[in-house]
């Protein structure tokens, strides 16, 4: 088992009482003169703006068109044709259209699993860390139960049980990334239960939701951006994973995943399908990653547990 | 050591009564496994006598308590798909699944080593540059794409090795590689930072004082206290090839391992065969957990036994 009962931040007091949230002006000061972050941001935008707006742009075609007679047509460099700048797939549709729609697929599953899981994996955090006693064992002992348990092994049984889909892939994979939360947001507020501004709003009588709610959880906010980045980053790839073993989005629909599923029969003649749909992701994926990275740049004290490369459990 | 071993041992068996526990909640409660396990346009008599054959007539508490039997004699059931004992095509395949993380992770191993000591080394020179754009390439691709970049160019164009199955050593190799990148990335940047931690320690400040080169100190002195912590980010890495990326490439590469049986199985509907992968995978990481504790303890005896 991994050892989950010690928290996994040694915060002294003094570093937890100098944690400040950045000021909007200093963070953006800070991202001008990182590249790594302009990089990240840059390439997350981009990715961004394509899921929400792509579809609409005029030049690209329908993504379900098929077109049976420009079936596997290379991409333009390759000698296609601008019609279809990244080639098409076995059943002539337009790739790129097909890429943009599945970055609305990645897009929504990550946000809504990385929302689900945080939102559980806080609660129980914060319950556990400021509770303790027997409400700390339980949570941390299912925590615990579900490190030994995560992802495409509970993927497989609730498909199983209950069909595939977009609701169950999102479950999934909130299923597999809330003790994360529930791990940092405990430690966190182990160091600082017993800090001034706590013992005062006992002591005035706030009653523990409040507690909790109103003095620990500001306090928290700025190392769960960066954890909730990471998260992001690992629900793309296990979305990407989970459809392409065919649990997630059923054809006639699309995900980058299922593209790389789909296009696998071709990838001696037509390999574009497989790389540049498997591009999409690692792309959407990069781009998150180096916004985590800069963002544990500025606060190395409290990003120093948590980097990016060491993130435990979550993930297919 | 032997007590804390027993309550380690102890706490392993709890998390897996609890995962097969959560298995047969979802199969046997929430759904009806003769329904799953049939085709959609099964009769209702086909239905009454797969319930008869999977004993679901009887009251829950006793199709759990047999359940339990089950695991602790080694006897689930049946496969539906291949029909003969669940347990033992499980079996069959368990020493696939271990050659193949056992290679992913010596690969990762042998990667992640020397170029996390380069990058301390040189700490923002090339080499750590080079080791941070390979760590960010590893873990933002999809393994599985990986897998099939790989295939594309070593064994369509190249032709060097086989794009599938299992057909001796060289077939272990790109599987291999495509489940060991994201580890090795990972475990890189770890040992880049643990090292460089480890190099303002005093014992370091005061070796390299004393006229050792920087690479001397870090291969003679901070290498050795760097271990425990590298270890239990391995045993991390290994838990993750079983319960996530394992089952992907095996199913990329046709790998005959539990995680390609566990897909077949969901493909198959079979939902005892399913069970008896899953918790196998389940065993395999509580195991590898208290390997790792015990591992850690014997080359670091400053580690507490919690």
């Amino acid at each position: 088992m991994l050892d989950i009962s010690e928290p996994l931040f040694e915060t002294s007091l003094e570093e937890a009482a100098s944690v400040e949230l950045p000021r909007r002006k200093e963070v953006w000061r800070h991202l001008k003169r990182s590249k790594v972050g302009i990089a990240g941001c840059i390439i997350t935008g981009g990715f961004i703006l394509t899921a929400i707006f792509g579809p609409m742009l005029p030049f690209i075609p329908n993504p379900s068109q098929q077109d049976l007679e420009a079936r596997l047509t290379p991409p333009v460099l390759w000698g296609g044709t601008w019609e279809h700048v990244l080639g098409t797939d076995q059943l002539g549709r337009d790739l790129l259209a097909r890429i943009i729609e599945g970055a609305r697929v990645s897009l929504l599953v990550g946000l809504s699993a990385v929302a689900l899981s945080a939102i559980i994996g806080v609660t129980l955090g914060l319950i556990a860390g400021y509770k303790s006693g027997l409400l700390d064992t339980v949570i941390t002992s299912v925590a615990d139960i579900q490190i030994a348990f995560p992802g495409v092994l509970a993927g497989l049984i609730l498909v199983t049980a209950f069909g595939p889909g977009v609701g169950l892939v999102i479950i999934v994979i909130a299923m597999s990334g809330w003790m994360v939360f529930t791990r940092v947001t405990r430690g966190f507020v182990f160091s600082l239960k017993t800090s001034l501004f706590v013992e005062a709003g006992e002591l005035t009588g706030a009653k523990s939701a409040r507690i909790m709610r109103v003095h620990l959880l500001p306090n928290l906010y700025s190392s769960l951006v960066t954890l909730a980045v990471l998260e992001f980053a690992a629900a793309v790839l296990s979305e990407s994973a989970f459809s392409f073993l065919g649990f997630g989005v059923q054809p006639p629909g699309t995900s980058w995943g299922l593209i790389i599923a789909q296009g696998r029969d071709y990838i001696t003649n037509a390999w574009w399908i497989v790389t540049f749909a498997g591009c999409a992701i690692a792309l959407a994926v990069l781009g998150t990653n180096l916004i985590a990275l800069w963002l544990q740049s500025f606060g190395d004290v409290r990003g120093r547990e948590r980097t990016l490369l060491e993130t435990p459990g979550a993930g297919a | 050591m032997a007590r804390w071993l027993f309550r380690r041992i102890v706490a392993g068996i709890f998390v897996l009564w609890a995962v097969s526990s959560i298995i047969f909640l979802v199969t046997n409660v929430f759904t009806d496994p003769a329904a799953v396990s049939l085709p959609l346009g099964a009769s209702d008599e086909q239905r009454d006598q797969r319930r008869e054959i999977l004993g679901l007539n009887r009251p829950l508490v006793e199709q759990y308590g047999d359940f339990l039997e089950g695991l602790v004699t080694f006897d689930v059931g049946d496969s539906f798909w291949q029909e003969r004992p669940a347990y033992d095509i499980v079996l069959e395949r368990v020493p696939n699944t271990l050659r193949l993380v056992g290679a992913g992770m010596s690969f990762a191993l042998i990667v992640a080593i020397p170029f996390g000591l380069l990058a301390a080394r040189w700490e923002k020179k090339f080499p750590d540059g080079l080791s941070l754009g390979f760590s960010l390439a590893t873990i933002s691709a999809p393994p599985f794409w990986v897998a099939y970049l790989l295939i594309i160019v070593f064994a369509v164009n190249l032709g060097w090795v086989p794009t599938s199955g299992d057909d001796g050593f060289k077939s272990i190799i790109l599987p291999a590689i495509a489940l060991g990148l994201p580890s090795a990335g990972r475990l890189t940047q770890m040992l880049r930072r643990s090292t460089l931690d480890e190099m303002h320690q005093p014992y370091a400040l005061t070796a390299e004082s004393r006229g050792f080169s920087r690479g001397y100190t870090i291969l003679h002195h901070s290498f050795r206290n760097t271990g425990a912590g590298f270890l239990t980010l391995s045993g991390w890495e290994i838990t993750r090839m079983l319960t996530g990326y394992s089952v992907v490439i095996e199913v990329v590469f046709a790998w005959p391992g539990v995680g390609q049986l566990a897909f077949q199985a969901v493909e198959q509907k079979d939902l005892i065969l399913l069970e008896a992968s899953v918790l196998m995978l389940a065993l395999m990481v509580v195991v590898t957990n208290i390997l790792v504790d015990v591992l850690r303890r014997v080359i670091d005896p400053r580690v507490e036994l919690a």
